[in-house]
């Protein structure tokens, strides 16, 4: 593709208009002028692709579809579509169809019949591919499974990436405390480690967040936060480098408590008046400290005003109180729900028992709307998933399991770590996913319920790290 | 294995590197070297694809290497590229073919920083991150973001964690309460639809304006909130920070709106007596050299505001800022931004003349003519006792413009600095101080003239000049003048007659200006004089006097 704007619109193109065709035929005869003209849409613009590259293949890769090896973001322009695709895909069992030479309208609605009766089959991949062998110019190919080993590997890089960011984050902190210089550079570079790997597999990273017993909740909260806040912001469209600043300032948001004296930031007990008054002061400190930081430049700006706002509340019911209202910043908006979240499901001093995630996204849906932005609350619980990483959960197979990785279309159906099999016994495996179905078409295992972690002192590093 | 000539060429990739990253620092976009380095370098690099699909270099501290083979070696600190790589982490990086010209340039761009001297806010893998290559592939050690002399925090993290197992008895206690009884979960899916998209668009529409507005509305806030001298200095502190900021960006619209506000909260009897004293000093920042500096150099950048926001920026602006606006004054390059700045000491410079008029020393004539200017524009009276000092000044264009401003301001004190500028030895600058003269109608005024008319060596000075005197003369229309005008003409001499004659027909030309009929039995007689000068001003001023004309 001639350059990176155009092929940007170029893949923007490529999923809108296949979405198009594949919803339309759905719907209408393939004679319908509907599909016709769609398909000669599609042609036209895959066949000019065709011209430069000889091959386009549009594959799914976990959670994303990536053209030509490179990943399709997520924008507004096209989400819906985007995961129209995905769960078609899913449906089906596709990795990846590759378009050849130069497509004629023929080739596609030998695709279209195929993709269409193949997704009322119990074997719709056979199906779809005992069709699609007769088209020399679209092939397709089944969806991968990551290999134990491959994802073993995966995992230990992103930890590693994990770790770092709460390791820098330590020493920001106690630098800043001390007076001495900070570099601003490597906590850039260590945001967009995370920013990549959120866009290349989001699920990792993200399950590193749902670990909550380390001792030191401080650092490991403003990683957890500046990960969520990614995350989110990668779904609501927002570019690289965007992601980035939400990231930097997701990182530093509650660096004004460095200023709140040790024995009240780790008081055992309920804070009194005085202590509160203290706490409430933090984003006030944060201000000063990222100004202080690197005086005025655009990463900080962005990062002083998440330090001040993310306890302000969508409603301003929070604190600090201001005398002029202008409505809460976008970023602040977006940290605040991953602040909230993650604060919720983590034990810290003062409240040693964390919240299963499902009750605290049931209770930020009650704040929706009130103390969180309801439209990007939205986004938050589409994001970690109905049950998000590190629930804890009773299947209809008389299975427990733990939430592993979410899934990115069907939010209530994740994959899921066995802890304990069906005979009852404590087992560390398989890993099962929840959208797979028997030859009824019926689910192989669905969620009966969700258990609290905390009651049963579940550990789940053991099973996550 | 690769062959020698794949070596030499992988060697001369890195030297036309080498060699774009030094151009490129030196010309700019525009020069010709510079567009021809960059084809250079791509022509090398599609080459090379013509038979491979990868350019791998792998980097280490002191050397680069290509397919093990090292191609680059520079023990020293200094304009080492191995080491200009290394230092961030980057460890390997590779071309593919397929690398277009665009992304080789943008590569070269960010080589060709000088990440020492200039101000550059990234490192070098965060900039090729933020150009997102899609030919162009790295390798990054991330053990460079850990400080060496930390802990290995993630083996003892882990094994914080770990250590706390998962308690059998209770996981079995789960299992079991887990099917006590059929609890299915009702679950809340919540699907985004199109309807939310577009509210998100809106969103993030309305999210994208500058920040530094609504950062500074922050800082006024905890303003109000800060404890102690220490809090209020490091909160005006940044509030100065974001005006400079704003200013640096030429967002003078926003500088205003941050004054504004602080002019606003000043008022506030909410406010402190120790917070309004350092919101007096905010409102003195932007009139500080710091900040005029900021404003000149944009100024001379070419930048243009909107009208009515410059106007009002410097009605904020306070007596502070004459000082700094009249030293860029001599220092800025174009005229556009001299121009606004003269208009903006037109508009301050009333507020200290003192002040202003401290450029009327400056070495250079045209700032001391722009003071001038400028005192003339202002009109205050006060400015005469420093513009009188320049009636002397070396350069004709300042002496000129004094005395077209003293002309102006006018004034008893004015009127024998005027009369002695008469003798200047420019004549521009004789006419000007006459006309000044005859501006100001003073009965001193035109006695200066008429004894300087009367002068015997008068008559000696060219026509014009003599004529411009002439015409001052007919600013007083009195019996004086036209009996002085009557024996000018009448005069006859025996010597030097030419110049008599001119004088006589400058004396004409006057009485035509004075429109009195009595002058015209005169002027008829000498309508028929032998010369041919006096006799066509005659005729004018006859026709003058009778037509109007």
């Amino acid at each position: 593709m001639a350059s990176k704007r155009n092929g940007d619109q170029s893949s923007q193109d490529v999923i809108n208009q296949l979405a198009v065709i594949l919803r339309t035929a759905q719907i209408h005869d393939p004679g319908n002028i509907a599909v016709t003209t769609a398909i000669e849409r599609f042609i036209s613009l895959i066949n000019t692709l065709l011209e430069a590259e000889r091959s386009i293949s549009l594959e799914l890769r976990g959670e994303f579809l990536y053209i030509d090896g490179t990943r399709i973001r997520y924008s507004l322009e096209y989400i819906l579509n985007l995961n129209f695709l995905i769960r078609e895909f899913k449906k089906r069992e596709i990795g990846n169809i590759i378009f050849k030479d130069k497509i004629k309208p023929d080739d596609l609605r030998l695709f279209l019949k195929a993709f269409i009766t193949s997704g009322f089959s119990d074997t719709p991949y056979e199906k779809l591919l005992d069709v699609m062998k007769e088209s020399p110019r679209i092939g397709i190919a089944r969806l991968k499974k990551v290999k134990e080993g491959e994802a073993a590997d995966i995992r230990k890089i992103i930890k590693k990436t994990y770790f770092n960011a709460v390791s820098y984050t330590k020493g920001v902190m106690k630098k800043i405390k001390s007076g001495e210089k900070v570099n601003i550079k490597k906590a850039k570079r260590i945001v967009e480690t995370m920013v990549d790997q959120l866009l290349e597999d989001e699920q990792i990273l993200l399950s590193m967040t749902a670990i909550k017993d380390y001792d030191e909740y401080t650092y490991h909260h403003s990683v957890n936060v500046s990960i969520l806040s990614v995350a989110l912001g990668q779904r609501v469209g927002l570019s690289k480098k965007v992601l980035t600043e939400l990231g930097l300032a997701a990182l530093f948001h509650d660096i004004g408590k460095i200023e709140i004296p040790y024995e009240v930031l780790n008081k055992p007990s309920n804070f009194t008046d005085d202590e509160w008054r203290i706490i409430r002061k933090h984003p006030i400190w944060g201000v000063r400290a990222i100004l202080g930081l690197r005086g005025f430049e655009s990463t900080t700006l962005r990062s002083s005003i998440v330090a001040f706002e993310h306890h302000m509340n969508y409603d301003f019911s929070g604190y600090p109180r201001i005398r002029e209202y202008t409505g809460l910043d976008f970023f602040s908006r977006l940290v605040s729900l991953a602040d909230q979240y993650d604060a919720m499901t983590s034990s810290r001093v003062y409240s040693r028992l964390s919240m299963p995630p499902d009750k605290a996204l049931s209770i930020m849906m009650e704040n929706a709307g009130t103390q969180l932005d309801p439209l990007l609350f939205k986004f938050f619980i589409n994001m970690v998933g109905v049950f998000p990483v590190g629930t804890v959960v009773v299947l209809d197979t008389k299975e427990v399991g733990l939430v592993y990785e979410s899934d990115a279309v069907f939010t209530d159906r994740p994959r899921v770590l066995i802890i304990i099999d069906r005979k009852g016994k404590r087992v560390q495996g398989p890993v099962v996913t929840l959208t797979e179905k028997d030859e009824e078409g019926e689910y192989l295992r669905s969620i009966v319920k969700t258990l609290d972690l905390n009651k049963y002192k579940i550990n789940l590093a053991e099973y996550l790290l | 294995m690769e062959t020698f000539e794949d070596i030499k060429e992988a060697k001369d990739i890195l030297q036309t590197l080498i060699k774009a990253k030094k151009t490129l620092r030196m010309y700019l976009p525009n020069n010709p070297i510079y567009a021809k380095t960059i084809e250079d370098a791509y022509a090398r690099f599609k080459s090379f694809f013509d038979y491979r699909d990868t350019f791998v270099i792998n980097i280490t501290h002191n050397s680069i290497s290509y397919d093990s083979k090292q191609i680059y070696y520079n023990p020293e600190k200094e304009d080492n590229l191995a080491l200009f790589f290394f230092k961030d982490g980057l460890r390997e990086i590779t071309f593919k073919k397929g690398l277009l010209q665009e992304e080789l340039e943008d590569f070269l761009k960010v080589i060709a920083l000088d990440f020492d001297r200039e101000a550059v806010d990234n490192d070098i893998v965060t900039l090729f991150w933020e150009k997102d290559f899609q030919n162009i592939k790295y390798i990054v050690d991330e053990a460079y973001l850990v400080d060496l002399d930390g802990e290995d925090y993630e083996s003892k993290a882990e094994k914080e964690v770990k250590d706390k197992v998962s308690d059998f008895d209770e996981l079995m206690k789960a299992y079991a309460d887990g099917f006590k009884e059929e609890d299915v979960k009702t679950v809340s899916i919540v699907p985004v639809t199109d309807g939310d998209l577009q509210m998100l668009a809106g969103e993030m529409e309305k999210d994208s304006y500058t920040k530094v507005e609504k950062l500074a509305a922050i800082l006024f806030e905890i303003l109000y909130q800060s404890e102690g001298k220490v809090e209020l200095e490091d909160t005006v502190s940044f509030l100065k920070d974001s005006i400079k900021f704003s200013m640096h960006r030429g967002d003078l619209n926003i500088v205003l709106n941050i004054i504004k506000k602080a002019e606003k909260i000043f008022e506030d009897p909410l406010l402190t007596e120790n917070a309004k004293e350092h919101i007096k000093m905010l409102l003195l920042y932007p009139g500080t050299e710091e900040m005029i500096g900021l404003f000149a150099e944009l100024l001379d950048s070419g930048i243009e505001w909107d009208e009515k926001v410059f106007k009002e920026f410097l009605e904020f602006l306070d007596k502070n800022a004459v000082a700094p606006l009249v030293k860029f004054l001599g220092e800025l390059k174009t005229v556009h931004a001299r121009k606004s700045v003269i208009e903006a000491l037109v508009v301050l410079g009333k507020m200290d003349i003192q002040a202003l008029a401290r450029g009327l020393d400056d070495r250079r004539w045209f700032v001391v003519r722009n003071i001038i200017y400028i005192l003339k524009k202002i009109g205050d009276r006060r400015a005469i006792e420093y513009l009188l000092r320049t009636v002397r000044h070396g350069d004709i264009r300042v002496r000129k413009e004094v005395i077209r401003a003293l002309g102006e301001l006018g004034g008893r004190e004015v009127i024998q600095t005027l009369g002695e500028s008469l003798d200047d030895p420019d004549v521009q600058v004789r006419v000007l101080s006459a006309k000044a003269l005859g501006s100001s109608g003073s009965e001193a005024a035109k006695k200066i003239i008429l004894e300087k008319i009367s002068d015997k060596m008068f008559k000696e000075k060219e026509f014009e000049e003599k004529r411009e005197f002439y015409e001052v003369l007919s600013k007083w229309k009195d019996t004086e003048v036209f009996d002085f005008l009557v024996r000018a003409l009448e005069k006859k001499s025996f010597f030097g007659r030419a110049k008599n004659y001119e004088n006589r027909t400058c004396a004409a030309f006057c009485l035509g200006l004075l429109g009195n009929k009595d002058a015209l039995p005169i002027l008829y007689k000498h309508k028929e004089s032998n010369n041919k000068l006096l006799r066509e001003f005659s005729y004018t001023a006859i026709k003058r006097i009778e037509y109007g004309q």
